[in-house]
């Protein structure tokens, strides 16, 4: 056991928060990091809120995958609509798509609906370039979970389509991945997109 | 042994930091660095505080003992001879499922001219669920208890030092692996496609943590010989123990079975005359509730309550193995 | 307890087996105990005495697997309170962690399939350790001997006392042997004589029999039947009543 002072890798001041969060964001030269056996840093982009607070506000952390994908064969009983090439960019059973995977400790129903809403139609949002005041929710997916998951999120699209899914042979690439942190205002009725 | 302490200090400004079991990070209460632990650094742990006094824990034992088939004058002659506290160390884990099942059920149907259709009903079911598992993490022994049955209660280190706490010897690891191993039987037992056609599952270890929970043995004798009984120290349920059985009830049972079972038999046989698979029923039945009661005939001399090593057959224990099959099926098991 | 130096003011600070971080008692400061170094013994006290002992053991011997009556007929010729002595290795392989136990010795239990530690209160095994008058079974395996054969990289490793009462037995003229765990009264024997289920069996199959062929008589002749399966209600419950009592 080692205890070390956690030191951003880039401009190496002292990182200074009072949240446990597996992602450390230095505010000094604006670089986040995480500490999985390793030092890395971690490729970002903050979204702006829309408009002037009415409710609490947060920033709700997602990895965004970029990833190619190859359906070889499928077997729909029911359906006849495949509806997977259609929101992809591509032909023939291929083509490239984002796939936002929620980082934060959510319920797995929050959890499924926002990945499945945002990964259907991409959220569009102006981005900024720090928090500002705005706390942000600790991130608690690492990101080769988030890898994992974002094969579970594309079967539940395929899947909750008219028909029953019997076979899905495909395979999915991850080209890059990105932590996007999305505004969120905190209403009576639970968490919803503010931008 | 000099050279086993380790100070902890804070590398940025020197001053003492304290660091609990299982956390990754602290924060430096002189210079508020964030301070990040690397290589081992344990499990969360927790204790489960003692609710129970002496006299519930034997209270628990002689409610059970007047229960079921055990020995008619156990009331009388059993006496008790020692009762005390105990913490046992378990693992705790909550392992998420994320993933689909497909396939399919095939059904049969009769229509009104004695025909058999087949017919084939497809299935997807998604698994999305976080499960929870524990298990005693150092040899059980003769205690009858392998796993927590209550996760709530007011948490204290209170106790910790009046009762002997048994340590933790098994590998957290191999807690982890079955955690995993349970998590994905039970997401597809709750899913329950007989034929699978496609399964994607995906487990991700959420939480691990050490939790001691107070156990209370109760030794009593009976007849020269020296039973054992476990009794939770939160909810005051009894959890395992041993206890003489009563020929009379043993053949009570075989008389009541063999009776029951042949004329069943005799029945689906009688019966064989509408169709030839009610007398295979029929024997079915029989031999089913033959072996059911002979199986409490053979070994109900100890009656066993709890999970041991050797787990011999009694009438209740038969019963509650087939209800167990029936609720693992279910998928709502633990 | 074992106890070690403050790293700080090096005042004296003890700790228990499972203890990770303790606190000095003089200069407050947290201290981590590093275990991956060093070897420790460690010991399960005796939570089983003589009489008790003897009293598991006859609840085992009256146990439905046994002999019957073992528990009556069974003369004990001798019984010894021994500290059994176990390695436990735990090893960080590749991030994962191991627990192994090898034995510490030639001799070997009967009965125990695997080597374990029983579960207990272990403590640590120093002057201060009150054996209560048990026979210290000797290592005659060194501990460093396994230590370079062993997999991954160290996190703990310790000798460890396990508390048993070694018992000898006879029972129709044959010596036996069991192992009584001391400190949660598991027993562990090799051979034993054992209960044949033959007499069960003949007795249930018997019931069945009689009564299905009772059941397809009661088709011809109801009164028979009726008056038959009466007479082999109250045999049954005889023949069981006698085989469960004596057999």
């Amino acid at each position: 056991m080692k205890v070390v002072q956690v030191r951003c890798p880039s401009c190496n001041s002292p990182i200074y928060s009072k949240q446990r969060d597996r992602l450390f964001y230095c505010d000094k030269c604006n670089v986040i990091h995480v500490r999985d056996g390793g030092v890395d840093k971690i490729d970002f982009e903050i979204g702006e809120f829309k408009s002037e607070p009415r409710e609490e506000r947060v920033y709700v952390p997602f990895w965004r995958l970029y990833c190619s994908f190859v359906i070889r064969s499928k077997r729909v009983e029911g359906g006849h609509v495949f509806r997977l090439v259609s929101w992809m960019r591509g032909e023939d059973g291929s083509g490239t798509l984002f796939i936002y995977i929620p980082a934060a400790d959510l319920d797995t129903a929050m959890f499924k609906r926002l990945a499945v809403e945002f990964t259907l139609s991409s959220p569009k949002y102006n981005t900024r370039l720090n928090f500002g005041s705005t706390p942000r929710m600790p991130t608690v997916i690492s990101r080769d979970e988030a890898k994992e998951l974002a094969d579970f999120v594309v079967v539940t699209m395929e899947a909750e389509k008219p028909g029953v899914l019997q076979r899905l042979d495909y395979s999915l690439i991850v080209n890059s991945t990105k932590m996007i942190y999305l505004p969120f205002g905190i209403g009576p009725g639970g968490m919803v997109p503010a931008f | 042994m000099t050279d086993v302490s380790v100070a902890l200090n804070c590398p940025a400004c020197g001053g003492a930091i304290s660091v609990a079991e299982g956390v990754d990070t602290v924060v430096c209460s002189y210079c508020s660095s964030t301070l990040f632990i690397e290589g081992d650094r344990g499990v969360t742990t927790i204790a489960f505080r003692n609710r129970l006094s002496k006299q519930r824990a034997v209270d628990a034992s002689r409610r059970w003992w007047s229960k079921g088939w055990k020995a008619r004058d156990l009331k009388r002659a059993g006496k008790i001879v020692e009762v005390y506290p105990i913490y046992l160390p378990f693992w705790r884990a909550t392992t998420r499922v994320a993933g689909w099942i497909c396939g399919y059920e095939i059904r049969r149907h009769t229509d009104s001219k004695g025909r058999v259709h087949e017919q084939k009903v497809p299935k997807e079911v998604m698994v999305l669920r976080d499960y929870q598992f524990s298990e005693i993490a150092a040899d059980p022994g003769d205690l009858g208890i392998r796993s927590l049955r209550n996760f709530s209660g007011e948490t204290s280190f209170a106790d910790f030092d009046m009762i002997p706490t048994f340590e933790a010897t098994n590998s957290r690891d191999d807690a982890v692996a079955h955690a995993k191993q349970e998590a994905i039987s039970r997401a597809r037992s709750s899913a329950g496609i007989p034929r699978v056609t496609m399964e994607r599952l995906h487990i991700f270890p959420r939480r691990l943590s050490m939790v001691y929970y107070p156990v209370w043995v109760v030794r009593y004798e009976y007849r020269e010989r020296m039973y054992l009984t476990t009794v939770d120290g939160v909810t005051g349920m009894l959890l395992s123990g041993r206890a003489p059985g009563d020929p009379l009830f043993q053949s009570l049972a075989i008389t009541a079975g063999s009776s029951v079972g042949g004329l069943l038999a005799a029945l689906g046989i009688m019966l064989s005359t509408v169709r030839a698979e009610v007398a295979f029923g029929g024997i079915l039945a029989g031999l089913a509730v033959l072996y059911l009661t002979y199986r409490f005939f053979r070994h109900g001399s100890e009656i066993i309550e709890g999970d041991f090593r050797h787990k011999p057959a009694s009438m209740s224990q038969t019963v509650k193995e087939f209800q167990d099959i029936a609720r693992t099926l279910q998928g709502d098991y633990r | 307890m074992a106890s070690t130096k403050c790293p700080k003011c090096a005042a004296p600070v003890t700790f228990d087996t499972g203890t990770k971080f303790v606190k000095c008692s003089y200069c407050e400061s947290q201290i981590f105990i590093d275990r991956s170094g060093a070897g420790f013994y460690y010991a399960v006290p005796f939570s089983v005495a003589e009489a008790d002992a003897i009293g598991l053991f006859k609840r085992w011997a009256a146990g439905p697997a046994r002999a019957k009556d073992l528990d009556k007929h069974a003369q004990i010729a001798g019984i010894r309170k021994q500290y059994f002595p176990v390695y436990m290795f735990k090893r960080d392989v590749k991030g994962r962690e191991e627990v192994l136990v090898e034995p510490a010795g030639s001799t070997t239990l009967p009965g125990l399939h695997k080597l374990r530690i029983p579960a207990g209160d272990i403590k640590i095994f120093d002057e201060g350790f009150d054996i209560g008058g048990a026979e210290l079974v000797k290592p005659d395996i060194e501990m460093l001997s396994y230590m370079d054969s062993l997999p991954g990289k160290a996190k703990e490793q310790a000798l460890v006392y396990f508390p048993i009462w070694r018992m000898d037995y006879v029972f129709d003229q044959k010596r036996f042997e069991v192992v009584i765990d001391a400190s949660t009264g598991e027993i562990f024997s090799a051979n034993f004589p054992a209960r044949s289920s033959t007499a069960y069996m003949v007795v249930a199959a018997a019931g069945f029999v009689a009564f299905a062929l009772e059941g397809l008589l009661a088709l011809s002749s109801l009164a028979v039947a009726a008056s038959l399966m009466a007479l082999t209600v109250v045999g049954i419950f005889a023949a069981s009543y006698y085989v469960a009592r004596r057999l």
